[in-house]
């Protein structure tokens, strides 16, 4: 068995080529499934590289919407006017593997893949963001919460292509927190995004890592909401104690598993702690009490 | 007689060039055992059990042999029958017997590495799969006490009667310490390029240690005469101990070979790596220091349990830095040893002392507090005159030296030794003290030496550089022994067809070499000095062996030692530990290259870093295997782990070493660094981690 | 099979490959570019680090096919000369032990200092971060990529 890859130079040709058997699979900058690969837990049966197809590169502003295409690099999310304009999926970004696995590592990638430990998913979760897909009965759309099943399952269906991920344009601070076990290439123990729509008067939170898919935390975000004092865009908190609520209802909103890298009390506390953190810096409260 | 030998001891050689292989390592020139040309060359991949005990029933390899490039799939079955060695995991494909899951059970042969991978996924094995026993614990009913421990030390030792000692004493310590699996994990993983000659003779080139070893073993598996073996070493990417001995890619490798008739390379992917090449056996200790208030031990007592395979007794030398490192009049340590259905342990940087030392030097730190006293203060009160147990004078031991020396770099004496009391922003930072040593051994080898009528010397023995600098450091004694420039001297090793050397292992590869080295120099120039320096055309040659020097009984304890100061930070609020700066003071006898040296503490400091809070083999219990068997989940220490490591050494002069004057530095650096670490984060949090690694919910979240 | 056009080292090949073939295998087993080492085949350690139409990428993780039509460079097509001033560096602050390491350790440098010509300690730190030696020499990795970035590394 040797299987056969195409290299898609077009989302038509991608969709096309996926027609082909039910074992085709999808690499962009394969990052995923060539550790797969080369573990041999999975034999190249038909691949479709999608990381030529031009309509899934890069990304645009419509009206207020930020759509971002499925092959938007990690390295990409990391610079320029993209950072500005979601600066919490920049960060999630630089946390990812490493310059080479940035270089090559793709969003579309990220949510297809559908891991809890996913670092822009968080973030993506947070802003309550829309995939775009194609498949062969046309295009839909799955809003992210519905679209991440399980642990690495999704609504992706046989012949389907993730082609962009929409976002809104906030304004307001976005701050993204992560915590493992080592300063480089981690995988995360617990991952945490806050994101603050001035506009909206809502502080919307995104945890990772602590579940079985990505959280929200409506009564945290409810809690603080309340509390922010939106003229000013100041959470007044002399004392630390909103953020640290902030951050015990953030924890109850997850439910964590004991596993080699962590305990799930561990795990809880830590997303308390980033939750707090990442609150506090959203409103340029001071780091510590 | 005119004294042509000049001494040794020189400074000469402190003139630290850069390596020689310097040039070939940064363009990607070096060649390592799977990249030199040969013909026709065919690929093997491994398959391993996915049981952990049992019998291999049935091997199915019809869609395997059906598969495009596969050439052959070797099983117990149809594999070359194996004479016998004393490393029962070298039986490959011997027998249907599962000892361990991951061990080897068919062998797939294709035209690439991708039709052999593709073939080794297509071969079905059945198994008669028994219950499995894989985890270590102290109360194993199994457990019992192995003949003697690593490298032929007693398995027990006792001096006095340290339970009344410990019974009686003011301040008593009793804790006990954890360490996991960890694995060598060397960048380049073993691998071997295998072809037979029309001759019989079986040519290899191969990752390992030291290849003198290799080829016998190879000539009893194969049924050859050694000189029929032919083991090439020429560039070898780390081995910290894995690659001391034969590994299964270097028998699997020349079983293929000869069964397909072609040249067969064989590189185990990192996974196997787990599994095949030996680990470092986790470890209980149990620690019982009995004190006087002023912290002069009376009682010492060290306990240790660790495992084996069912294949072969590997007894770890855990507690033998306990029997030397401390003065107590009465004193215990112990070794038990239960046979569990996982690979057989085996060799890692510092065996014995590295897991041992975190044991023994987190209780000290312990035991500082209980007294009250300061952590270099009670090493220093402790310091034995001579070796504890054999009353052996010590040939040199600067252990309080390297103490007083490294606490004044440190800036160690504004130190509050109250834990958990110093905060910068969320950041909690402590420092901690631990000390180290490892063995000075030298062991014996031989030195081929001839000089050309054109005055250019040629060193030629069988050692290796597994990228510690020998090929740099063997080139600088060389010439000093023959005093010549460098430039007029060639060196030749990595070679089993060059006179017999010590491995690279155990910190005695380049004071076993350099030895022979130095005695074959005095020979050649003794040989040069008889005919009044002149040459004849065809040169002059000798060989030296220093067996006999170094079967010669000392009468001293020979250890080299050193001291290592640590600061940590730890998040207060996540647990997340920072090292910014780690400094090691060692006394290691002379340094002959001091570039290579430095790198060699500093890179086991780095190492003894990763001990402490990264590296952890889990093992899943329910299906006997391990639950991380990959670099993303075995963590070792990545660039941004590491700040501030730094190592020096004193000036040491010690003449009942060996002809070189070197203590070896290859292990000392990881030796008490994880202790250092832990007694920072104790001292920086107030919490006391006694297992490794330091990991963040081990410091919080217990709750 | 299928036909690709890779151009390795300012040298053009076109080969016919197998679909699941690895990059670094095309590049080490058929263009004979041994100088890119196998370290661990899960895209963590970085020994197998080559350049990609100019972006640091881990060859044990793209396909010889998904490289088609591209510029790949490797340790042994860096110099554009003797040495490349990274190799230089390595060599002088000795940032190598067992050389395994090596290859990618400079190929990753190198990509570094084309995004910062002037990267702060901690900066090298982290963007070495996909590199891993286990011998370890990363003090005097970070000092080498210092040396280059001094004169002028980014070529």
């Amino acid at each position: 068995m040797s299987g056969s890859v195409t290299v898609a130079r077009s989302l038509d040709q991608a969709l096309d080529a996926l027609r082909s058997g039910p074992d085709a699979r999808l690499v962009a900058g394969g990052t995923d499934l060539m550790v797969e690969v080369n573990a041999g837990r999975w034999q190249p049966g038909t691949l479709v590289s999608v990381d030529r197809a031009p309509e899934l590169r890069g990304w645009h502003r419509d009206g207020d919407e930020i759509v971002l295409g499925s092959g938007l690099t990690y390295a990409e999310m990391e610079r320029g006017e993209l950072a500005r304009l979601v600066p919490a999926l920049a960060q999630a970004a630089r946390t990812v593997g490493s310059p080479q696995i940035r270089n090559a590592g793709t969003l579309g990638g990220n949510v297809v893949t559908a891991s809890p430990a996913g670092d822009t998913l968080p973030v993506l979760t947070a802003l309550d963001a829309v995939v775009q897909i194609a498949g062969p009965e046309g295009t839909r759309i799955s809003p992210l919460r519905e679209f991440v099943r399980g642990v690495k399952r999704t609504d992706l269906r046989a012949g389907e292509v993730v082609t962009a991920v929409r976002v809104p344009a906030l304004r307001g601070a976005q701050e993204f927190l992560k915590v493992g076990t080592r300063n480089a290439m981690v995988i995360s123990v617990v991952m945490v995004a806050v994101v603050v729509d001035l506009d909206g008067h809502t502080v919307r939170v995104g945890v990772g890592s602590a579940a079985p898919v990505p959280v929200r935390a409506p009564l945290a975000e409810e809690y603080v909401g309340a509390l922010v004092d939106w003229e000013r865009a100041r959470m007044d908190d002399p004392t630390g104690e909103v953020a640290a609520q902030f951050g015990e209802l953030v924890a109850q909103a997850t439910s964590p598993i004991d596993d080699h890298r962590s305990t799930a009390a561990y795990r809880r506390r830590a997303v308390a702690v980033c939750a707090a953190r990442a609150v506090r810096r959203a409103f340029q409260e001071p780091e510590s009490p | 007689m005119n004294d042509v030998v000049r001494p040794v001891m020189q400074d000469a050689v402190a003139a630290a060039p850069t390596r020689v292989d310097g040039r070939d390592k940064v363009t990607g020139r070096a060649r390592y055992a799977v990249e030199h040309p040969v013909e026709d060359v065919v690929w093997a991949w491994p398959v391993t059990s996915t049981v952990a005990k049992g019998r291999v029933t049935e091997i199915d390899a019809s869609e395997a042999n059906g598969t495009e490039g596969v050439i052959a799939v070797l099983t117990h079955a149809n594999a070359p029958r194996l004479g016998e060695t004393d490393d029962a995991e070298l039986q490959l494909l011997q027998s249907d017997r599962v000892a361990y899951r991951g061990q080897v059970c068919a062998l797939v042969v294709g035209e690439t590495v991708e039709s052999a991978r593709a073939g080794a996924d297509a071969v079905r094995v059945r198994y008669d799969e028994a219950e499995h026993d894989v985890v270590l614990d102290a109360r194993h009913p199994a457990m019992f006490t192995p003949e003697k421990v690593n490298p032929g030390f007693p398995t027990d030792t006792s001096i006095g009667d340290p339970d009344t000692a410990f019974a009686v004493a003011a301040v008593q310590l009793d804790a006990t310490y954890t360490t996991p699996t960890e694995h060598n994990h060397a960048m380049e993983p073993h691998a071997t390029t295998a072809s037979w000659g029309a001759d019989g003779t079986l040519t290899l080139y191969d990752s390992n240690q030291g290849s003198t070893g290799v080829a016998r073993v190879m000539a009893d598996l194969f049924g050859l005469q050694v000189r029929a073996v032919h083991v090439i070493s020429e560039h070898v990417g780390g081995g910290f101990g894995s690659k001391g001995t034969p590994r299964p890619n270097i028998v699997l490798a020349a079983m293929a070979a000869q069964a397909v008739g072609r040249p067969v390379r064989l590189a185990l992917g990192r996974q196997h790596m787990f599994s095949l090449v030996g680990y470092r056996t986790p470890t209980i200790q149990r620690l019982r220091l009995g004190a006087t208030t002023d912290g002069v031990l009376r009682s010492l007592v060290h306990d240790v349990w660790e495992q084996t395979s069912t294949l072969d007794d590997f007894a770890e030398q855990t507690a033998v830095i306990s029997r030397m490192l401390y003065a107590a009049p009465a004193r215990r340590t112990t070794h038990r040893l239960v046979r569990l259905d996982v690979p057989t342990p085996s060799w890692m940087r510092a065996p014995g002392e590295a897991p041992g030392s975190f044991a023994l030097e987190s209780a000290m730190d312990e035991l500082a507090a209980a007294c009250d006293l300061d952590p270099v203060e009670l090493r220093v009160r402790n310091e034995p005159d001579v070796d504890p147990e054999s009353g052996k004078p010590f040939s040199s031991r600067n252990l309080v030296a390297c103490l007083r020396e490294g606490a004044r770099r440190f800036g160690w004496e504004q130190r509050d030794p109250t834990p958990g009391v110093r905060r910068d922003g969320r950041w909690l930072v402590g420092t901690g003290v631990a000390s180290s040593t490892y063995p000075a051994r030298t062991a014996p080898s031989q030195a081929r030496m001839s000089i050309g009528s054109d005055g250019v010397v040629t060193v030629e023995l069988n050692a290796v550089d597994i990228g510690t600098g020998s090929r740099t450091a063997l080139t600088q004694i060389a010439a000093e022994a023959m005093d010549l420039p460098t430039d007029r001297v060639r060196l030749r090793i990595g070679d089993s067809t060059l006179p017999p050397a010590m491995i690279a292992g155990g910190s005695m590869g380049l004071t076993s070499w350099g030895s022979a080295i130095v005695k074959g120099a005095r020979q050649l120039r003794e040989l040069v000095g008889r005919r009044d320096g002149a040459i004849p055309e065809d040169g002059l040659e000798v060989t030296a062996d220093t067996a006999e020097e170094v079967r010669a009984v000392s009468g001293y304890a020979r250890h080299a030692f050193g001291a290592q100061f640590c600061e940590v930070r730890v998040d207060a609020d996540t647990g997340e530990v920072r090292v910014p700066r780690l400094l090691g003071v060692f006394a290691v006898g002379r340094v002959i290259n001091a570039r290579t040296a430095r790198s060699q503490l500093v890179g086991g400091m780095t190492m003894g870093l990763s001990m402490a809070l990264h590296e952890e083999g889990v093992v899943d219990v329910q299906h006997g295997d391990n639950v991380n068997h990959d670099l993303a989940g075995y963590h070792i220490a990545a660039h941004a782990d590491v700040a501030d490591v730094d190592a020096m050494w004193l000036e040491e002069h010690d003449e009942h070493l060996n002809l070189v004057g070197a203590k070896g530095i290859g292990e000392i650096g990881i030796v008490g660094t994880a202790a250092a670490v832990a007694n920072a984060v104790h001292h920086a949090t107030g919490v006391r981690v006694r297992d490794l690694p330091i990991r963040v919910d081990r410091l919080l979240g217990r709750g | 099979m299928v036909r690709i056009q890779v151009t390795v080292d300012g040298q053009r090949c076109e080969d016919e490959v197998e679909p699941r073939l690895l990059l670094v295998h095309y590049l080490r087993e058929r263009v004979g570019k041994v100088g890119t080492p196998v370290g661990c085949d899960t895209s963590n350690c970085g020994a197998c680090t080559v350049q990609l139409d100019g972006r640091s990428v881990k060859s044990c993780a793209v396909l010889a096919v998904q490289a088609d039509g591209s510029e790949v460079t490797t340790i042994e097509g860096l110099a554009n000369g003797e040495w490349h001033p990274m190799q230089k560096a390595f060599k002088e602050c000795h940032a190598l032990q067992c050389g395994y390491c090596t290859p990618g350790m400079i190929m990753a440098a190198v990509d570094l200092l084309s995004n910062n010509p002037n990267p702060s300690e901690e900066e090298i730190r982290d963007g070495l971060e996909g590199n891993l030696c286990r011998c370890t020499g990363y003090h005097n990795i970070v000092k080498a990529v210092q040396m280059a970035a001094a004169e002028g590394g980014a070529r």
